[in-house]
């Protein structure tokens, strides 16, 4: 056989391999060891301090308020991808006139970096001079100017919809791939049976789709869990901390207030429910394999 | 007359999409707007300026020390780009074709590692930098987000040179080539498209990364775009709106550009390397 290193797995994987564990191992040892430490905003161990740092995480009124915001964050944006892409995906698998550049339309927000949406957001959303509120003035819809990112009650709900905007062209794509692997012949013979539209859609397309529906959910939801730049770019998670969501409490603790042991403390909390979630993916990326 | 049903069918997709066509063009024309705007008629919340300011384009590229920031992204972009695919390719092809004793391993590391978001690790991988005294370096931004790719990219290709057969290569150490030379002339240029695609999903990430240049860039000659444009627009008094849009519909339009045309491919390669 080929003695060769082109065909010795270990030599091919292991640049990849290690690269990906230092940056990614090293980092993690640290944070342990800090979380575990008594540490001062300069970044150095005073020694060991149990699990303080958890204790005082956990106790912060802060990061329980960030998180239950996470969850409606996650769930709201995650929620509504789904419910928007699937009709989404569905028109746009069907032939009709410039379906071409509507595709292109709707992926666009794709290519763009979420850091520059989120401040063309967060100009179009100004009070006084937002086009938002000029547009919405114009068609006769407000008649005063809404303060959008200046109060919580509208902050919030706004930054959740530009999250549904993001993520609607990755998710309609694993839609839309999943609608192609759908034989044809399935809808046919539905036709034949007298089956109407709604009737194909929730007995065929539907269950057909679950895997698809499935693998969006997770990756959406680590993407969605992790997502910094909207809510830093537009509110920095204010006003008053009321837009926080834990990546921004968690850089907010680290690099603004400096404290590192708690933002340590945290990040291993939320690696924990990451790692959750990773595991739930793997199921279902595996049941895909076997089916 | 009667409308043919392709028509009345496009007539309907139209109108059920055009709330998320409005929603998506929004933000684009709020921009090439505001880019265009007098100076004096920024604040102004109208949507028609009285005259076109195209040298506001100009007048960003100094104002916004835009050159530089485009400079550095492009830099980061291509190595990380370069570095992540140059490992992953020889990952893929052995998790591809070989079954060997650590290979599950490999793989569920390289998932779970696709999972974690550099912000969960910022704290540790900003104490890194520190203390190998990286920070504000171009090189250590490349090789970080070049690893924060290996997953996807490893993940991605791993897919399609699945689809390779891998006879063709036997074929080829058949007839006496050797294993780098089948490589070579028989699988890396069937691979190429898969390697293209993945390629631009990488260059993509490492152009739009925030978190890691937020934090690993102090100093303003080495910030990427979307920290450069940031800076314009965080914790300001006043904020030349016009410069910051002509920026970000500047940094915007190319890749928006790049992804229309390829879009179709780009869609293609992720249905089939997300769900195989």
């Amino acid at each position: 056989m080929n003695r060769s290193v082109f065909t010795n797995p270990y030599v091919l994987t292991a640049p990849a391999f290690l690269l990906a564990a230092f940056i990614i191992l090293w980092p993690l040892f640290q944070i342990g060891e800090i979380s575990l430490s008594d540490v001062n905003r300069f970044g150095q161990l005073r020694g060991f301090n149990g699990l303080d740092n958890f204790m005082a995480v956990l106790k912060d009124p802060q990061f329980l308020a960030a998180s239950w915001r996470t969850v409606i964050w996650t769930v709201g944006i995650v929620a509504g991808t789904i419910l928007i892409s699937i009709p989404v995906a569905l028109i746009l698998n069907q032939d009709f006139y410039g379906r071409g550049i509507a595709r292109v339309i709707i992926m666009l927000p794709w290519a763009v970096s979420l850091t520059m949406t989120a401040i063309v957001w967060r100009w179009a959303l100004s009070g006084e001079s937002g086009m938002l509120n000029s547009a919405l003035t114009g068609l006769g819809i407000i008649d005063q100017n809404i303060q959008w990112l200046a109060q919580s009650a509208t902050a919030f709900p706004v930054q959740i919809g530009i999250g549904i905007l993001v993520s609607i062209p990755f998710t309609t794509t694993i839609f839309l791939g999943g609608l192609s692997s759908i034989p044809d012949d399935l809808y046919e013979a539905a036709q034949l049976e007298g089956a109407n539209g709604w009737q194909t859609f929730v007995e065929i397309t539907l269950p057909l789709l679950r895997p698809f529906i499935n693998i969006a959910v997770v990756m959406n939801t680590i993407s969605v869990f992790n997502s910094f730049p909207i809510i830093w770019a537009t509110t920095q998670g204010g006003p008053a901390n009321s837009t926080d969501i834990l990546v921004t409490y968690l850089y907010k603790l680290g690099f603004n207030f400096g404290k590192l042991g708690e933002a340590s403390a945290l990040s291993l909390l939320m690696f924990a429910l990451l790692l959750f979630f990773t595991i739930i993916y793997v199921r279902l990326a595996m049941r895909g394999d076997r089916a | 007359m009667k409308l043919s049903s392709k028509m009345k069918r496009s007539l309907l997709s139209w109108l059920i999409l055009s709330p998320l066509m409005v929603a998506v063009l929004f933000p684009f024309a709020v921009m090439l707007i505001t880019a265009l705007k007098p100076a004096t008629e920024v604040l102004r919340p109208t949507w028609w300026p009285s005259t076109f300011q195209w040298q506001n384009f100009i007048t960003m590229w100094s104002a916004t020390n835009f050159g530089n920031a485009l400079w550095n992204s492009v830099y980061v972009a291509v190595l990380s780009t370069v570095l992540s695919i140059a490992v992953s390719i020889p990952a893929a092809y052995a998790l591809s074709r070989f079954r060997f004793v650590g290979k599950g391993f490999v793989q569920q590391f390289l998932l779970v590692s696709q999972m974690l978001s550099p912000i969960v690790l910022v704290i540790g991988l900003f104490r890194l930098l520190v203390a190998l005294k990286l920070l504000d370096n171009l090189n250590a931004v490349v090789f970080v987000y070049a690893t924060f790719n290996i997953a996807f990219s490893v993940w991605m290709l791993q897919s399609y040179f699945a689809t390779i057969p891998k006879d063709l290569e036997e074929a080829a150490w058949m007839e006496g080539a050797t294993p780098w030379q089948a490589l070579r002339r028989v699988f890396l240029p069937l691979a190429l498209p898969a390697v293209t695609v993945t390629a631009i999903f990488s260059f993509i990430n490492a152009w739009n990364e925030f978190v890691i240049a937020l934090t690993m860039l102090r100093n303003q000659d080495s910030y990427t775009l979307p920290i450069q444009v940031f800076s314009l627009v965080a914790g300001r008094y006043t904020v030349e709106w016009h410069h910051v849009m002509a920026a970000a519909f500047t940094a915007t339009i190319p890749i928006a550009i790049i992804f229309a045309w390829l879009q179709r491919y780009l869609v293609r390669g992720l249905a089939l390397g997300a769900v195989k």
